[in-house]
C-alpha cells in the first residue's frame, strides 16, 4: 500500500514538476540574475522612474476600460445565447470562441482594415457624408487598444455568462412568478447570484489578459501608449536586464492577485440545473420594443466581432497592393521553401498537437490535485494551473531560452521549447476543463465500481476516464487552439524552420505580402471553428463552461 | 452477456500511443536536426528585396560553402538588429553562431553588444573606405557590409518642391508645422534602427547646429506625427493611408522605385538642410565575429568573403543599401538614389561617446514626451 501511495503522490506531482522545471525555474533564473546582477537599472530605480510609474497606470487604466466595456457588451449577449432559441445556435456558440484565440497580429491586421482610417467603416462614413478626408479611425491609440481587448474578451464573457445561466433551473424560476416576483426581484435573486462567479471570474480574466497585452498594444499603441509588457520587450531589446526583472516582478506581484481572485470567483455552488435546463423563447415571443433593441445589439455586436474577422477572410481574397483578386495566398500555403506556408503550417499542426497531448496528459493529474482534500497541495496546484496566466510569456521565453536551451545546447533547433511554452500556455485550460467534468462525475459511480473490485488502473480507464471524456475533449480543444494561436514566445525562440503560421503571418505582414498573411489567418480561423464545432457535435457540452 | 463489450487492455491502449507519437516525434526530430553548421545570425529581411529572395543565399553564400565544404546558414532571426544582440547575449555561455551581420554604427556603441563579439580584421579590410571602417568601429568589433543614409522620402504624387517649397530646404522648424508634421510617419526609436537614426538626426541638428533643447521639436510634433512599430509597418501606413506622404526611410528608395514601376520614381528624398549644407543619418552596418563561436577559423574566412564582390556585388539590389566594397559598380538605378557622398553625416555632429552616456536617459525623456 505504501508502494502505491508513493506512485498516487509522484503522478499527482508530476505536472508541478513540470511546471517548476519549465517555468518557475526559467523566470526566476531571469529574474534573480537581472535584479542581482544586471545589467542595467536596479529595482528601486524601476521603481521611482516617472516612466514605470506611467506605463503602470496605463496598463492599469486601460485593462480597467477594456473590462467594463467587455462586460457591458459581452454580458447581454450572454443573456441571448442563454434565453433565445435560434437556429444555428451551435455555429455561433463555435464562431464567438474564434476571437479569443486569434493571434494578436490577426487580430490588429482585421482590427485595422475594419476599423482604421481608410478601413471599412471610415470608407462607408465617408461615403455617408460625401467626404474625401478619413472621418472615423477607431483603431489606433487608446481607443483602438480598448476596442481590440474587447473584441478579444467579449466572447469570454459571454460564453462564461451564458454557461452558467444555461444551469438556471426553470423551477426556480416558475415559482418565483407564482410568489409574484417582478423580473427585477427575479434578477436579484435568483438570476444574478447563479451567474455571478462566471461574471466575476470573467471579468477578472479579462482584466489579466488586457493587463498582460503585448502585441495589440504595440501594434495599435503607436509608440505612444505601453503596456508593463510592452515595456519589458523593450527593456530586454536594450540589455537591461535589471529593468526587465522588475518590471516582470512588479507585474508577477499584480496578477498573482488576480489569479487568486480569479481562482475564488469560480467556486460554484448553490442550486443548479443540468447543462442547458433554462426556459427558452424564440424571437419572435419578445415584444416590439425588445425586439428592437435585441436587433439593434446584435447588429453592433455582428459588427464588432464578425467586422475584424470578415476583413481578414476579404484579405486572404484580394490584393490591394494589385488590386486583383487571387488566391495566390492559399497556393503559397501549399508551397514549400523559404517563404512558403508549407513547412510553418505543417509545424503549427504538429507543435499544437504535441502540445495538446501534453496539456491533457498534465492537465489530468494537475485537476485531480486540485480536488484532493489535502488542502496544500490543492491550493498550490489551482494556483500553479494558473501561473502561466500570470507571467509574461515574454519573461517565461527568454527564460526557457537562457535556462534551458543554451545549456543544453538546442538554441539552433529549439522546437521541444516551442512545445513547451505551447503546453503551459493551454495547461490552464485544459487543467480547468478536466477539473470541472471531474467535479461533476458522481461519486457513487466510484464507490460501485471500488464495491465490484475495480483496481485503480480498472477504474481509472473504464470508470472515471469516459466520464471525463467530455471535459478532456474540450479542455484538449482549448489547449489546441491557445497553442496555435500562440505568438509571443514563438516568435521568441523560433529560427526559420521552426516558423509557425501565426509566426509566418508576422512575417508576411512586415514584407507587406497581405494576401498570404490573411489566408494563413484563415486557415487558423478554420481550424479553430471546426475544433469547437467538433466539441459541440461529439459532447453537447458548450465550450463557455470550461473558462 | 452480449451486451458487455469486449475490452481492449488500457495498457495496450498506452502502449500503442506511446510508439505512435514516439515515431512520429523521432522522424520529425531527425529530418529536422540540424547537420553541421555554420549559423550566421542576422535580422529579418537581409538580402530580401531582390527579384530572387528565395535562392539568393545560395546564390551569394554558395560559392563559399563548395569552397570550404561546409553549410552555411543563415538564420534570419524574427527580429531586428537588438533583437541579434540580445539572442548573443542569451546564448553567451554557450554560442552557436560564428558571424553576426546587422549591427550598426548606433548599436555597437552599447556595451553588451562589444560583449559577445571578437574584434577581427579581415586581410582584405583594404577593400572598404578607410573612413568607413573607422565611422563604423575603431576596434574592428564589427566592420562595414554596407552603408546608406536615413532620411525623410515623400511621394511625388502627392507633394513636390512646388506645392511645398520647404522641401528643398527641409528643416525641423519647416516639420513641425502641423501642417507637415500631420503627414509624417516615423518608427518607433525603440524598436527600429531607422527611428532611432531619425531620433538621434534631430538630436544631433539640436545639439550641434542650432544649440537649442531637442526635447521642444517632439513636444510640438507629437500629436501629429504617426509613430510605428517597424520600417515595414511604417511603409504600409505611408503606402496606404493618402494623408500621410512623407515618412522615415533611406535614401536609396527613390531607386528601389524606378527599379520596381520601371519609370522615373514615384519617391523623392528630403534631405535637411542649415545653413546651405545637406544633412543626413549615415547608418553603417557591419559584419563581426562572435566571441567564443565554435568555429573562429571558417568564420574569419567567411567574414573575408563577405567583404569580395561575390557577396557585395548582390548588395544594391537586394539589399538597397551602398556594398561597403567600394569596388563594386553600381547598377544604374542607383542613379535615382542619394548617395551618401552628397551629404554630411549628422553623425559628425554628435560623438560617440556622447550617444553611449546618455542614449537610455534620452529615449527615457522621448517616452515621456510621447506618453504625455
Amino acid at each position: 500500500m505504501r508502494h502505491d501511495r508513493q506512485i498516487r503522490v509522484l503522478i499527482l506531482a508530476s505536472p508541478l514538476l513540470v511546471l517548476i522545471l519549465f517555468v518557475v525555474y526559467p523566470v526566476v533564473n531571469v529574474l534573480v540574475t537581472g535584479l542581482l546582477y544586471g545589467p542595467g537599472s536596479s529595482l528601486s530605480e524601476v521603481l521611482l522612474s516617472p516612466v514605470t510609474q506611467r506605463v503602470l497606470t496605463f496598463t492599469i487604466s486601460q485593462a480597467t476600460a477594456s473590462t467594463i466595456l467587455s462586460v457591458i457588451i459581452g454580458l447581454p449577449a450572454g443573456f441571448l445565447l442563454a434565453r433565445l432559441r435560434f437556429r444555428g445556435k451551435s455555429i455561433v456558440r463555435a464562431a464567438l470562441i474564434v476571437p479569443f484565440v486569434l493571434p494578436p497580429i490577426v487580430v490588429v491586421v482585421g482590427f485595422l482594415r475594419m476599423f482604421g482610417s481608410h478601413g471599412i467603416l471610415d470608407m462607408a462614413f465617408m461615403f455617408l457624408f460625401q467626404s474625401d478626408a478619413s472621418v472615423l479611425d477607431l483603431a489606433s491609440g487608446v481607443v483602438g487598444i480598448v476596442l481590440a481587448h474587447a473584441f478579444y474578451n467579449v466572447p469570454l464573457v459571454t460564453l462564461m455568462v451564458s454557461a452558467s445561466l444555461e444551469r438556471l433551473n426553470p423551477e426556480l424560476e416558475e415559482a418565483a412568478e407564482l410568489l409574484g416576483a417582478t423580473t427585477l426581484q427575479k434578477w436579484r435573486y435568483i438570476v444574478f447570484p447563479l451567474i455571478r462567479p462566471a461574471l466575476l471570474a470573467s471579468a477578472v480574466l479579462t482584466y489579466l489578459f488586457c493587463f498582460m497585452s503585448f502585441p495589440i498594444v504595440l501594434a495599435l499603441g503607436q509608440g505612444a501608449y505601453s503596456t508593463i509588457e510592452v515595456q519589458i520587450w523593450s527593456a530586454f531589446r536594450f540589455f537591461d536586464y535589471g529593468q526587465a526583472s522588475s518590471l516582470a516582478l512588479i507585474q508577477l506581484a499584480i496578477t498573482l492577485i488576480l489569479a487568486y481572485a480569479y481562482v475564488r470567483a469560480g467556486g460554484r455552488d448553490g442550486e443548479q440545473g443540468r447543462t442547458a435546463s433554462i426556459r427558452t423563447i424564440q424571437f419572435g415571443e419578445l415584444s416590439g420594443p425588445s425586439r428592437v433593441l435585441v436587433a439593434v445589439y446584435v447588429g453592433v455586436l455582428v459588427v464588432l466581432m464578425a467586422g475584424p474577422i470578415a476583413a481578414i477572410v476579404y484579405g486572404a481574397i484580394y490584393d490591394p497592393v494589385q488590386r486583383v483578386y487571387t488566391l495566390d495566398g492559399f497556393s503559397n500555403l501549399l508551397r514549400s521553401g523559404t517563404g512558403g506556408g508549407l513547412l510553418p503550417m505543417i509545424n503549427s499542426v504538429l507543435y499544437a498537437s504535441l502540445s495538446t497531448i501534453l496539456a491533457v496528459l498534465l492537465g489530468m493529474p494537475l485537476a485531480y490535485a486540485q480536488l484532493s482534500r489535502g488542502r496544500i497541495l490543492a491550493e498550490l496546484s489551482s494556483m500553479m494551473t494558473l501561473l502561466p496566466l500570470g507571467i509574461s510569456s515574454i519573461t517565461i521565453a527568454y527564460g526557457l531560452m537562457r535556462a534551458i536551451a543554451v545549456p543544453l545546447g538546442l538554441s539552433t533547433n529549439p522546437w521541444p521549447l516551442i512545445v513547451v511554452a505551447q503546453t503551459v500556455i493551454g495547461l490552464p485550460f485544459s487543467a480547468r476543463a478536466i477539473e470541472i467534468s471531474l467535479r461533476n462525475i458522481d461519486p457513487t459511480l466510484i464507490e460501485q465500481a471500488d464495491i465490484l473490485g475495480a483496481s485503480r488502473f480498472q477504474r481509472l480507464f473504464f470508470v472515471e476516464l469516459p466520464l471525463l471524456a467530455p471535459g478532456i475533449l474540450v479542455g484538449g480543444v482549448f489547449a489546441f487552439a491557445m497553442a496555435i494561436g500562440e505568438m509571443s514566445a514563438t516568435l521568441f525562440i523560433a529560427l526559420p524552420q521552426n516558423y509557425t503560421l501565426a509566426v509566418a503571418i508576422y512575417q508576411y505582414l512586415r514584407v507587406r505580402k497581405f494576401v498570404e498573411a490573411g489566408a494563413a489567418a484563415l486557415v487558423l480561423v478554420l481550424v479553430c471553428l471546426a475544433a469547437f464545432l467538433i466539441i459541440e457535435r461529439v459532447s453537447g457540452e458548450d465550450a463557455g463552461g470550461a473558462l | 452477456m452480449s451486451e458487455y463489450p469486449r475490452r481492449t487492455d488500457p495498457r495496450r491502449v498506452i502502449i500503442a500511443l506511446v510508439v505512435v507519437v514516439g515515431i512520429i516525434v523521432a522522424a520529425f526530430a531527425f529530418i529536422t536536426w540540424p547537420r553541421p553548421k555554420m549559423y550566421v545570425y542576422t535580422y529579418d529581411s537581409l538580402l530580401m528585396w531582390g527579384n530572387d529572395s528565395e535562392n539568393i543565399d545560395n546564390m551569394v553564400f554558395g560559392p563559399f560553402e563548395q569552397q570550404y565544404g561546409v553549410d552555411v546558414e543563415i538564420v534570419r532571426l524574427n527580429t531586428d538588429a537588438n533583437g541579434i544582440v540580445s539572442r548573443l547575449v542569451a546564448e553567451a555561455e554557450n554560442p552557436r553562431a560564428d558571424v553576426v551581420i546587422g549591427i550598426d554604427n548606433i548599436l555597437i556603441l552599447q556595451d553588451q553588444a562589444r560583449q559577445v563579439l571578437e574584434p577581427f580584421t579581415p586581410s582584405n579590410l583594404d577593400l572598404v573606405n578607410t573612413t568607413l571602417v573607422e565611422l563604423l568601429d575603431e576596434e574592428h568589433y564589427i566592420v562595414p557590409f554596407d552603408f546608406g543614409i536615413v532620411t525623410l522620402i515623400y511621394s511625388t504624387d502627392a507633394m513636390n518642391v512646388t506645392t511645398h517649397p520647404q522641401l528643398a530646404n527641409l528643416t525641423f522648424e519647416d516639420l513641425a508645422e502641423p501642417s507637415m508634421a500631420s503627414t509624417l510617419v516615423t518608427e518607433n526609436p525603440h524598436l527600429s534602427s531607422p527611428g532611432l537614426a531619425f531620433f538621434l538626426s534631430e538630436i544631433a541638428v539640436y545639439h550641434g547646429i542650432l544649440d537649442d533643447d531637442w526635447r521642444e521639436w517632439w513636444c510640438s510634433v507629437r500629436d501629429y506625427i504617426d509613430v510605428q512599430e517597424g520600417w515595414s509597418e511604417a511603409w504600409a501606413k505611408w503606402d496606404s493611408d493618402p494623408t500621410r506622404n512623407m515618412m522615415v526611410s533611406y535614401g536609396t528608395d527613390p531607386a528601389y522605385s524606378a527599379h520596381y514601376t520601371g519609370t522615373a520614381p514615384d519617391t523623392a528624398v528630403a534631405l535637411f538642410s542649415y545653413n546651405a549644407e545637406s544633412y543626413a543619418w549615415l547608418q553603417i552596418e557591419g559584419i563581426g565575429l562572435v566571441k567564443n563561436g565554435p568555429n573562429p577559423d571558417l568564420a574569419k574566412k567567411f567574414i573575408e568573403y563577405c567583404l569580395t564582390e561575390a557577396v557585395q556585388s548582390h548588395i544594391a539590389l537586394n539589399q538597397w543599401m551602398f556594398p561597403a566594397n567600394l569596388n563594386v559598380e553600381l547598377p544604374d538605378v542607383f542613379d535615382y538614389a542619394v548617395h551618401p557622398d552628397e551629404v554630411s553625416p549628422l553623425n559628425a555632429l554628435l560623438p560617440a561617446t556622447l550617444i553611449k552616456s546618455n542614449l537610455t536617459s534620452w529615449l527615457q525623456e522621448y517616452d515621456l514626451i510621447m506618453t504625455a
